[in-house]
């Protein structure tokens, strides 16, 4: 018991901890075990120490300091275990119906992103000089918790957050041509293309798309006949004006105007128009708050620790 | 050049002479104590004036480019250090061991290139001045344990010149070094806290393991160890102030070095 409550094996603990970090940062397949097995050791090491030594018991500050340590690598566990984080891109216009476009969450994640609605209404976003990003400014329409519908304006810090769920802008947005797919058999649809983020992409405006009953793709790419971005100066982001757009099926190439149809056998695709997609970013952790009191108590309790231990006595007085 | 930088390039002279008269005054056992302050405040008065008009002129804080980040932690880590020199008479002399890596400080942000970055929008928020200030905070107050640690390093080779007889015995600045890597400690933990609040609504994850949250948490864990390892092995003063320059060594790298070598999204500036 005595050698699991040391102070020595604490100080070991942490060298083991450190030395795991440092080498899953530097291993290209970072080891769990690295990392989790320090820890469970420093774990064993403070309980054990609170067991064996009564002085440890009695340092109230520094005591609640440790265990809030544990609190929030406990904290960090379980939200590895029930968090969620995605990606989502919307075309103006479309509304959130809960799916994502690629995510992964813990396996014991609650699902309740089918309750999450909300509508992407366009977006502002202004550049600098250099073609650097300014504040992204995107308004949506959201229903809360309580079903009421509301319109907001998120982007970079300020995230919507309902039922839990944190959802960010991204620096991914762009161009979304936007067709109306309509079969031989069943009702029309609206759907878009997104083309590749931009201007981060702006060079290569192209993207494919696999109509229902067809093996190869369409190939959409954006002409764009007017200066977007200003790269010697400020500008904001906004659909041009002057634009075409051209489809390669099966080889031939063919300019598309609005309201252009294309006949494709199962089916016929109508060109509608320009707009916008924005991409977003989705976050879940019940733990967030629970892991900032954590942190917070943590500080505290090790400033009330050491301004008690030093203001008790003059630094230049023997111990 | 500019009156910002004719004006920095002034502040930086007062702070070389402050500099060259601790060392001259430790090595030759005078104390031109008073001479040293005065330079040391006129220095961060015109510093801080060259760092008022760039902010003015390009309407936001030192916080993006490799010349705005040194510039801004010099003024600081002098501002700190200063404090100390002001408010603990005794340790004085110990400015001597603090001002080279100040000048080392001044020498590169002579090299560096004053040009001017992108603010970008994930900085406008109040959690960058508080993440930045408790990483000032926690910076400064490891430095003054260092200038404490090299006092008693000096003398571990053998160096009792008549500046390092005037200070404290190896035990009280161990004590005193002790108390300020304390205080830098429950700083860089706040400075860990608010970074992460920070980092949630910037870029929608609170930790992510990337360079700079790596390097800042290697140097707590490293703080953690040193004051662990002073309890669990009764460690004597040249020891204790070997761990600490090594700690500051590891910090130093981490505010100054990872943020501009790495290519992940957190990387200081973005």
């Amino acid at each position: 018991m005595n050698a699991l409550a040391s102070l020595k094996l604490t100080a070991a603990a942490i060298a083991l901890f450190a030395a795991g970090i440092a080498g899953s940062y530097v291993a290209p397949e970072p080891a769990l075990w690295a990392i989790a097995a320090p820890l469970v050791l420093l774990a064993v090491n403070l309980a054990a120490a609170i067991v064996r030594h009564p002085a440890f018991r009695r340092q109230a500050a520094l005591l609640v300091f440790h265990l809030a340590l544990g609190a929030l690598a406990l904290l960090a566990a379980a939200g590895q275990l029930m968090s969620l984080k995605g990606r989502v891109e919307l075309t103006t216009g479309e509304a959130f119906a809960g799916q994502l476009l690629e995510g992964e969450h813990g396996p014991l994640h609650l699902q309740r992103l089918h309750r999450v609605w909300f509508v992407n209404e366009g977006f502002e976003i202004d550049y600098a000089a250099n073609v650097k990003r300014g504040e992204t400014r995107n308004t949506i329409r959201w229903r809360d918790e309580a079903g009421t519908e509301r319109v907001s304006v998120i982007g970079d810090q300020t995230p919507l957050v309902v039922h839990g769920y944190r959802l960010y802008t991204t620096p991914n947005k762009g161009f979304a041509p936007v067709f109306t797919w309509q079969p031989e058999r069943g009702a029309a649809r609206l759907g878009s293309v997104h083309l590749p983020s931009f201007p981060a992409w702006h060079n290569v405006q192209s993207a494919e798309w696999t109509p229902p009953g067809r093996a190869r793709p369409l190939t959409f790419t954006l002409h764009l006949e007017e200066p977007v971005v200003v790269p010697d100066g400020r500008w904001r982001l906004r659909l041009p004006v002057r634009h075409r757009l051209e489809v390669e099926l099966d080889g031939a190439r063919r300019e598309l105007a609005p309201g252009a149809l294309i006949d494709l056998g199962a089916g016929r695709l109508r060109y509608e128009g320009l707009t916008t997609w924005m991409g977003y970013q989705v976050f879940a952790d019940w733990t967030l708050p629970w892991m900032l009191a954590a942190a917070l108590l943590a500080a505290a309790s090790l400033a009330w620790h050491f301004w008690a231990r030093f203001s008790a006595r003059p630094w230049q007085e023997e111990a | 050049m500019s009156a910002e930088l004719q004006i920095l390039w002034a502040a930086l002279l007062a702070y070389v002479a402050a500099g060259s008269l601790a060392i001259g005054a430790l090595v030759f056992g005078k104390r031109p104590e008073r001479a040293i302050l005065a330079l040391l405040v006129l220095g961060l008065a015109l510093h801080g004036a060259s760092i008022g008009l760039r902010w003015q002129r390009l309407g936001h804080g030192p916080f993006i480019t490799l010349f705005e980040i040194l510039s801004s932690n010099l003024w600081s880590l002098s501002a700190i250090f200063s404090l100390a020199y002001w408010r603990i008479r005794a340790i004085r002399p110990a400015a001597a061991f603090v001002m080279p890596i100040l000048f080392m400080m001044m020498g590169w942000l002579f090299v560096t290139h004053p040009g001017e970055g992108h603010f970008p929008p994930t900085y406008r928020t109040a959690w960058l001045w508080v993440h930045v200030g408790f990483g000032k905070v926690f910076l400064g107050a490891v430095l003054v344990a260092v200038s404490l640690s090299g006092v008693v390093l000096a003398r571990a080779t053998g160096w009792r010149g008549a500046g390092l007889a005037r200070l404290p015995a190896d035990e009280r600045l161990d004590d005193l070094a002790l108390r300020f890597v304390a205080a830098g400690f429950v700083f860089q933990t706040l400075m860990l806290v608010a970074g992460a609040i920070w980092a949630q609504d910037a870029w929608g994850r609170y930790w992510a393991w990337d360079p700079l949250e790596t390097w800042a948490f290697l140097t707590w864990l490293a703080l953690a160890a040193a004051l662990h390892a002073r309890l669990a092995f009764r460690i004597r003063p040249p020891l204790g102030a070997a761990m600490i320059i090594a700690v500051f060594a590891l910090a130093f790298l981490t505010f100054f070095g990872v943020p501009f070598v790495s290519t992940a999204p957190h990387k200081g500036a973005i």
